[in-house]
């Protein structure tokens, strides 16, 4: 089985990095489990702790969501499923995204309300080995060994995810970068309660859901414009995709072609390209230059998968047509 | 005289770090190990350090064998026996006060208590108002085993920490 997205056989290069990012994939998710369960068992009624605790259960969705879609994309469209099955990424994404902001406003609630009403947490001994220990260093111990893992998968997450252009992956990798800092706030937590400070518990847990919130805003805020089949961006949607003004700049350096404008969609890992395309004194050019138009598209790029070009007398004015033209409606 | 001696421990652990890394460093190091060395965890309140030599406000509630409550005595059963133990200890005099479980709860979250005992086990309703105990013994009953703790105050990790280890060290001997 060579590696592909819905219709595309990757390049070697993608490939690669794809097996790369499946096997890092599943390495995060032993290493998630591992601390959630080692996580659960010291977590005693520390607020932090509770809010990193179910940080890193979330953190479980996007590399799930990830191994889902890339099992799912490698089938190729189908009567039922034209478009192929690209979208289960946006899918899975917005979930994530909707689990998150969730879970972030129930935690921001709820240790806001543990610094109003100046809750103090009790953290008591266990006995380890035969010896009366405090509870907290066990605490601390736990979550500084979940630091180390998650800066190392984030960074590498971030250079697979552009590579292959996933933003669930993106999404991924910016999760883990919160998770460690979430232990790293937690840490601090438990450290000011040692210390007599009843308040830094409740302080860091209000921090650390802070932080899930605005992750989950971001997830779901760039799911849901992806779904609305916003104009393509880059795999961190900092700015438009360079691929559009590929296309339309390689279709006017045709020899037939007058003025070209595109409406690139981002099917999830690969783009959708509906292309207008005005020849030269309105002369029909022949199936052979199509063919050989689209054929170019496609190979600007891998991720340029599905081509449609349109032969038209006049730009619609959402590609950067005259005005009151537009493509739902019939030209003038 | 315990506390004496961790304080000796931290200064060995300082001078050792001084000639390692400087004065700045071992400086703010003397700083955090002479708050933070003798004293983690430490108590929000200072509830503790007040017991220390001084009064160990205890609440009772009747709960046969744990507490028994007899007119005008002091009240008896196995655990005011470990709380007159626990009270040696901490070289404090026990100030008992008897009353109903939410009331004794009540007290201990504003403070007007140290410590209640009446048999509770270890899925009491009152971990909201109050911070439990590990179970340090367990008792048969007719339904199963009852894991037997006390309530401390909220947050006083310290004498919380305290408590247990005296209690470990009760069902060790």
């Amino acid at each position: 089985m060579s590696p592909r997205f819905g219709r595309t056989e990757l390049p070697e290069r993608q490939a690669e990095a794809l097996r790369t990012a499946v096997r890092l994939e599943w390495c995060t998710l032993a290493s998630l489990a591992v601390a959630v369960i080692m996580v659960y068992f010291v977590m005693g009624s520390s607020q932090a702790m509770r809010a990193a605790w179910i940080e890193d259960l979330l953190s479980l969705a996007p590399p799930i969501a990830f191994l889902l879609a890339v099992r799912l994309v490698n089938r190729t469209p189908n009567r039922t499923y034209p478009y192929g099955y690209h979208r289960s990424v946006g899918g899975g994404h917005l979930v994530a995204g909707v689990a998150l902001c969730t879970m972030g406003a129930f935690l921001v609630y709820s240790s806001a309300v543990g610094l109003i009403t100046a809750e103090h947490p009790p953290i008591g001994s266990v006995v380890l080995f035969g010896q009366t220990v405090w509870l907290g260093w066990l605490m601390m111990g736990a979550m500084a060994l979940t630091i180390p893992l998650p800066i190392y998968f984030g960074r590498v997450k971030m250079r697979l995810a552009e590579e292959l252009h996933d933003k669930v992956l993106y999404a991924d990798a910016d999760m883990n970068k919160a998770d460690w800092m979430t232990a790293a706030g937690s840490i601090v937590g438990v450290a000011g309660i040692g210390l007599g400070l009843w308040w830094t518990d409740a302080a860091a847990a209000l921090f650390i859901a802070a932080s899930i919130l605005s992750d989950g805003f971001k997830n779901m805020k760039a799911a849901i414009t992806d779904l609305m089949d916003t104009r393509a961006t880059t795999f961190d949607d900092g700015r438009p995709h360079p691929d559009a003004a590929k296309v339309d700049a390689y279709l006017e350096s045709l020899p037939w072609v007058a003025r070209a404008g595109s409406r690139v969609r981002d099917q999830g890992h690969v783009f959708h390209v509906e292309a207008f395309v005005v020849p030269h004194r309105g002369m029909m050019p022949t199936l052979t230059e199509l063919l050989d138009a689209r054929d170019g598209c496609i190979d600007l790029d891998w991720k340029v998968q599905d081509v449609v070009l349109v032969p038209i007398d006049e730009l619609p004015e959402d590609v950067g047509g005259p005005d009151r033209s537009r493509q739902s409606e019939r030209n003038r | 005289m315990r506390t004496r001696r961790v304080h000796a421990r931290c200064f060995a652990i300082v001078g050792r770090m001084s000639r390692a890394w400087g004065a700045r460093v071992a400086a703010a190091s003397t700083a955090v190990l002479l708050t933070g060395c003798a004293t983690v965890p430490a108590d929000p309140d200072g509830t503790l350090e007040r017991v220390q030599g001084g009064v160990l406000r205890v609440g009772v509630t009747e709960n046969a064998p744990w507490v028994e409550l007899s007119d005008g005595g002091d009240p008896s059963g196995t655990e005011p026996a470990l709380i007159l133990e626990f009270a040696e200890r901490l070289d404090a005099e026990v100030e008992w006060t008897p009353g109903s479980e939410a009331t004794l709860a009540e007290a201990l979250e504003a403070g007007e208590l140290d410590l209640v005992i009446g048999g509770f086990v270890e899925d009491t309703p009152w971990t909201e108002l109050a911070a439990s105990t590990r179970p340090y013994v367990e008792a048969g009953t007719a339904e199963g085993n009852d894991k037997h703790v006390m309530l401390a105050p909220l947050g006083e990790n310290a004498f919380l920490v305290t408590l247990e280890t005296f209690l470990d060290e009760q069902a060790v001997s």
